[in-house]
């Protein structure tokens, strides 16, 4: 029955497809984020969906969508040369099973990635693509959140949808990508014309957001509490009463601090004793590990070079009683250990050439947001409400990533990319209504004004 | 059972959003500028069959 009704809701989906090629691009959006092939018994797992749908939202494009204002931007060009150099070094990696692997999934999520911003050329179509990216992490989100009520959850003990830890369905990226959208969903509900802001989004969206600050407490990932703290920071420059914002984070917090699972509050103190902790002290070894590794290997050492690292480290335990304070150094060695940071996964993986090219696509997006942001701020006419705090969601969510991605691997994370895609899309799409009213505004002033008045206005930026 | 809450829920939305949409000819083309200072447009009426730009 289960299956029948996910199968069911597919098949209407691509079915309304034919109608609006675009839904095809939304369909693979949902797929790359829920993978309702994993959560299917036999039906949707049977058939290769993600392939079916990505060749499917590419045909619908280049056979039925309008391509005349899709435009190519220059963080396009980035991907695609990270594209290639990732192709590169997969052909030489140090494991080349395993790095062909990666890449299986990796190429997907970049190509679409570049793909994705030549179809956002509509103020709806950017709603739409924010929608369904909410919508379908809030899949994963509102179950984890239920069960971290009902349970209080715990590191590695978070049951989601989808047991076998890819995508994300992993606890640490799960937490990072659950602060990430919180942003989004705040603007979705301010500025969302396919649910309207009434009572009932407001209510969804409150509700949401409550259950995105639950998963970094199911999954007790430390990444997720840095996360919500600097979306605080971020939260500071937009809302519009700073005091009452701050007043109220800090009620909620006291609130909440003595309702916490005891286990939780003890691993995010950990994020201060890291030398006690032996994840922590382990990400710090394998970080020197890599750094050493770049000065061997420049050009990377293609993907889960990472398999190669032996590494040595101490833990310190430290016991008080009285005046006496007892050290305790435990040697630990590990080997094949994961890189645990995005930056240096790209520096392990991508040497320096990926890693610049990956850093380059990062803060150009940051910078071409707040050139958005500012530009857009300040104006008030029809239609010119909804771009600035667009940019801005996108921006957050980015600083969010970039931070979470200090203390995870996620680099070529799919939904970071998509996210990636739709930044690129605003970028041409608002420099293409900019340019054409700059061209317009031109032409008035050339012609004589009863000429003038009969040359239609621009496209503007539409509300 | 959680689970089936948490797809049965977004998933209705998720329906509900590809149907609206559907019937959106904005999806594909922007509205020309409307006079007036409404700052967000409503969703769009209705499209005739074969009205809209793909």
């Amino acid at each position: 029955m289960f299956d029948l009704a996910l199968a069911g809701f597919m098949a209407g989906f691509l079915a309304l497809g034919f109608r609006r090629p675009f839904l095809w691009v939304l369909a693979y959006l949902y797929v790359d984020i829920v993978a309702p092939q994993k959560i299917s018994y036999f039906l949707l797992a049977s058939i290769p969906l993600s392939l079916i749908v990505f060749v499917g939202a590419f045909g619908a494009w280049a056979m039925a969508d309008d391509k005349q204002d899709s435009r190519f931007a220059l963080r396009q060009a980035l991907l695609l040369l990270l594209f290639a150099y990732c192709g590169y070094t997969t052909m030489t990696a140090d494991f080349p099973i395993n790095a062909a692997e990666k890449w299986a999934w990796v190429w997907k999520a970049m190509v679409f990635a570049i793909f994705l911003p030549l179809t956002l050329r509509t103020r709806l179509r950017f709603e739409a693509v924010a929608l369904v990216m909410v919508l379908s992490a809030a899949s994963i989100i509102i179950s984890g959140s239920i069960k971290t009520l009902a349970t209080g959850g715990g590191y590695g003990a978070l049951k989601l949808l989808v047991n076998d830890n890819t995508g994300l369905y992993e606890s640490s990226i799960i937490s990072c990508v659950a602060i990430a959208i919180i942003p989004l969903i705040l603007w979705l509900k301010k500025h969302g014309t396919i649910f309207p802001e009434d009572w009932r989004s407001k209510l969804f969206a409150a509700a949401l957001i409550f259950a995105c600050l639950l998963i970094p407490i199911g999954t007790q990932a430390r990444t997720g509490l840095i996360c919500i703290g600097v979306l605080v920071v971020l939260m500071l420059r937009s809302v519009k009463r700073r005091f009452l914002f701050v007043s109220l984070i800090g009620i909620a917090a006291a609130a909440a601090i003595p309702l916490l699972p005891a286990s939780y509050t003890e691993r995010m103190s950990t994020i201060e004793s890291h030398k006690t902790d032996e994840s922590a002290s382990g990400r710090i070894a394998i970080w020197g590990w890599t750094w050493e590794y770049v000065q061997d290997h420049p050009l990377g050492g293609g993907f889960d070079a990472y398999r190669g690292n032996r590494i040595r480290f101490n833990t310190i335990d430290k016991e008080s009683a009285g005046n006496n304070t007892d050290v305790e150094a435990t040697v630990i060695t590990d080997k094949a250990r994961a890189y645990h940071s995005s930056y240096f996964e790209m520096l392990g993986e991508q040497g320096w050439p990926g890693f610049l090219a990956w850093i380059w696509l990062q803060l150009l997006g940051l910078w071409q947001m707040e050139r958005i942001r500012s530009r857009w701020l300040k104006r008030d006419g029809p239609g010119e409400q909804w771009q600035s705090p667009l940019a801005n969601a996108l921006q957050q969510a980015q600083v969010i990533y970039l931070v979470g991605s200090l203390f995870v691997g996620i680099a070529f994370q799919p939904f970071i990319l998509m996210l990636i895609g739709v930044q690129c899309g605003l970028w041409t799409y608002l420099r293409r209504i900019d340019s054409e009213r700059a061209l317009a505004a031109r032409l008035a002033l050339r012609k004589p004004p009863a000429a003038a008045a009969k040359i239609p206005a621009p496209a503007p930026a539409p509300a | 059972m959680v689970d089936y809450f948490s797809l049965a829920l977004t998933h209705g939305l998720l329906a509900l959003a590809a149907f609206r949409l559907m019937l959106r000819a904005d999806l594909d083309r922007d509205p020309e500028p409307q006079s007036g200072d409404e700052h967000e447009p409503k969703a769009a009426a209705p499209v005739r069959k074969g009205a809209h730009r793909v």
